[in-house]
């Protein structure tokens, strides 16, 4: 039985392997874009209750498949599985909140320019009188311990961070009073922006820092496809599709896109 | 001094004889009664799933209760493919694992040492390993005579989790015809009874009875195992609970209640098979 399973997977895998077109001649011919995005990730991916996956993301992903003039398929990802769902061919595209970095530049056709920037921020007590990061100097800041920026910002801004493990952890620390914000990725603190038990007392006044863009990716290779998507990025871009949807879902447009649009408004 | 005299007797009964032994019929099934324990189980979970409502009154927020029955449609949806995998999982591996067993108890040496083997290494390699093993080996999709043909990831872990129910069969047929009395083969060949006849006349359906507590015991344990299926990303109740907690704003205090509700729905649906098998285990041992 077992050699049986194994003699199985791996004809089925050679079967599998080859056949690669082009995924743009592909989709096209199928009339399905397949495409992953995250859907515990609010405001950028989650579900609603009839469980259809909504969101910034699904809704970017809607306007690809629009572009395409075929119907869309969502399939939930994670940090995990996303890069190699991708290779796989399993989806052609991710939008999945992923972050720019080298080594999965190395493994995914990364979309340039990047669609989104996540950055650093602070969700504050609306009773500290902070105006600008320069006024945090020997402020006391939640933080999560392992964020790779609690140094930076308490070596930049001379701000002291007590680091808490996990994020809510540190929330609960603020809500006690311990310190006057917590340090913490912007597109978090967006979120939690989105619940009325934050938005009664604290706020996210200051502009980002640190930005941390986000990247799109199709499968390596497919530079048919990567160069399809690069149009359609600044197009959204150019017509401030994604301040729009930002706007939609309720969170604060953040510096890079307003930045872009402002970049690509006149091309 | 040849008369026994009986002096105690109580009036109007007959002498201690010993009387032939009659086993006590088999209770018939019933729903378990509930007793103190459960009571116990069933007012800590309400109060788990409760507890919210009471700790965060006030606002515009809603009280766990409500979000659970918010969204109670699409977890119960969730843990319907649950149950869905568990059954597919249960009859591959039954079937599977039927095959192997006999193989265990053959007469080929080959056939029966490779059977053993597998039964061997299936059965000892934690289940979810084995679920990474199918998750990863199976493509997504395949090409059958031109067609493709896809794979979806719920029906891999399907394939996952028959591997150990597989190897756990094996064993429970092997272990099932291991402990029938020797007399019956040999009964059965001074009647004349080929080897396969013995095993498929004789053994097997005394096995039957034997294999059946055991079996849906391994069922209970495999239904409750699906839920890892959401680690290697099959969207059943876990993942939905996770996506739902998200979609709440991840609230600390909805952590428990939804958990709690995810588990109470494997309670509900576990328990009874459970007692269920204890009947049949005490029935069966009475009349053997």
């Amino acid at each position: 039985m077992k050699k049986l399973l194994i003699a199985a997977s791996l004809a089925v895998m050679a079967a599998a392997l080859p056949a690669k077109a082009d995924v743009l001649e592909n989709v096209k011919k199928k009339g399905v874009l397949v495409v992953g995005v995250k859907a515990d990730y609010k405001p950028f991916g989650f579900r609603d209750p009839s469980g259809a996956i909504v969101g910034i993301e699904p809704d970017l992903a809607a306007d690809v498949a629009k572009r395409l003039g075929v119907k869309l398929e969502l399939v939930p990802v994670v940090s995990s599985n996303r890069i190699e769902f991708l290779q796989q061919g399993k989806i052609d595209l991710m939008i999945a909140t992923m972050s720019d970095k080298p080594e999965r530049r190395k493994v995914t056709l990364a979309i340039d320019p990047q669609y989104y920037s996540d950055s650093v921020n602070i969700l504050l007590s609306k009773k500290a009188k902070v105006g600008s990061w320069e006024d945090l100097k020997g402020k006391v800041l939640c933080g999560t311990s392992g964020a790779w920026y609690n140094k930076e910002v308490s070596a930049k801004y001379g701000a002291e961070v007590k680091a808490f493990d996990g994020s809510e952890k540190p929330l609960f620390a603020l809500k006690g009073g311990e310190c006057i914000g917590y340090l913490y990725d912007q597109t978090f603190i967006q979120g939690k922006l989105l619940d009325s038990e934050w938005t009664a007392d604290y706020a996210m006044p200051l502009p980002g820092v640190m930005e941390a863009p986000w990247i799109l990716a199709v499968a390596p290779g497919e530079e048919a496809f990567a160069k399809f998507m690069t149009d359609t990025t600044i197009d959204w871009m150019k017509t401030g599709f994604i301040v729009q949807e930002e706007k939609k879902w309720g969170i604060e447009p953040t510096d890079y896109s307003k930045r872009m649009h402002e970049k690509y408004k006149g091309s | 001094m040849s008369e026994v005299r009986v002096t105690a007797a109580p009036e109007g009964r007959p002498l201690a004889v010993l009387l032939p032994f009659v086993p006590p019929a088999p209770s018939r099934w019933r729903w378990p009664r509930l007793r103190f324990v459960h009571l116990v189980g069933l007012v800590g979970l309400s109060l788990v799933v409760g507890g919210g409502a009471f700790a965060q009154a006030g606002s515009a927020r809603l009280s766990a209760l409500e979000v659970i029955w918010k969204w109670s449609p699409l977890l119960l949806s969730g843990f319907g493919f649950n149950i869905l995998m568990s059954v597919l999982a249960m009859a591959l591996g039954t079937a599977a694992g039927l095959v192997l067993g006999l193989l265990q108890i053959g007469e080929n040496r080959a056939l029966r040492t490779f059977a053993w083997s597998a039964t061997q290494f299936f059965r000892n390699a934690p289940w979810l390993v084995l679920l990474f093993f199918a998750m990863f080996m199976i493509p997504f999709q395949f090409r059958v005579f031109g067609y493709t043909v896809p794979f979806p990831d719920w029906v891999k872990a399907v394939i996952g989790f028959s591997l150990p129910v597989m190897a756990n069969m094996s064993e429970i047929v092997r272990g099932a015809v291991a402990s029938l009395p020797s007399g019956q083969w040999e009964a059965a060949e001074s009647l004349a009874f080929s080897r396969r006849q013995t095993l498929w006349m004789i053994i097997l359906p005394q096995c039957v009875k034997r294999m059946l507590p055991p079996w849906m015991n391994l069922y209970s344990l495999i239904t409750m195992a699906t839920v890892q299926a959401s680690i290697v990303g099959v969207t059943e109740m876990l993942t939905l609970t996770a996506q739902v907690h998200a979609a709440e704003g991840g609230r600390p205090d909805l952590l428990a209640p939804l958990y709690g509700f995810a588990m109470l729905c494997f309670f509900v649906y576990c328990y009874p098979i459970e007692r269920f098998t204890l009947y049949l285990e005490r029935r069966f041992q009475l009349n053997q």
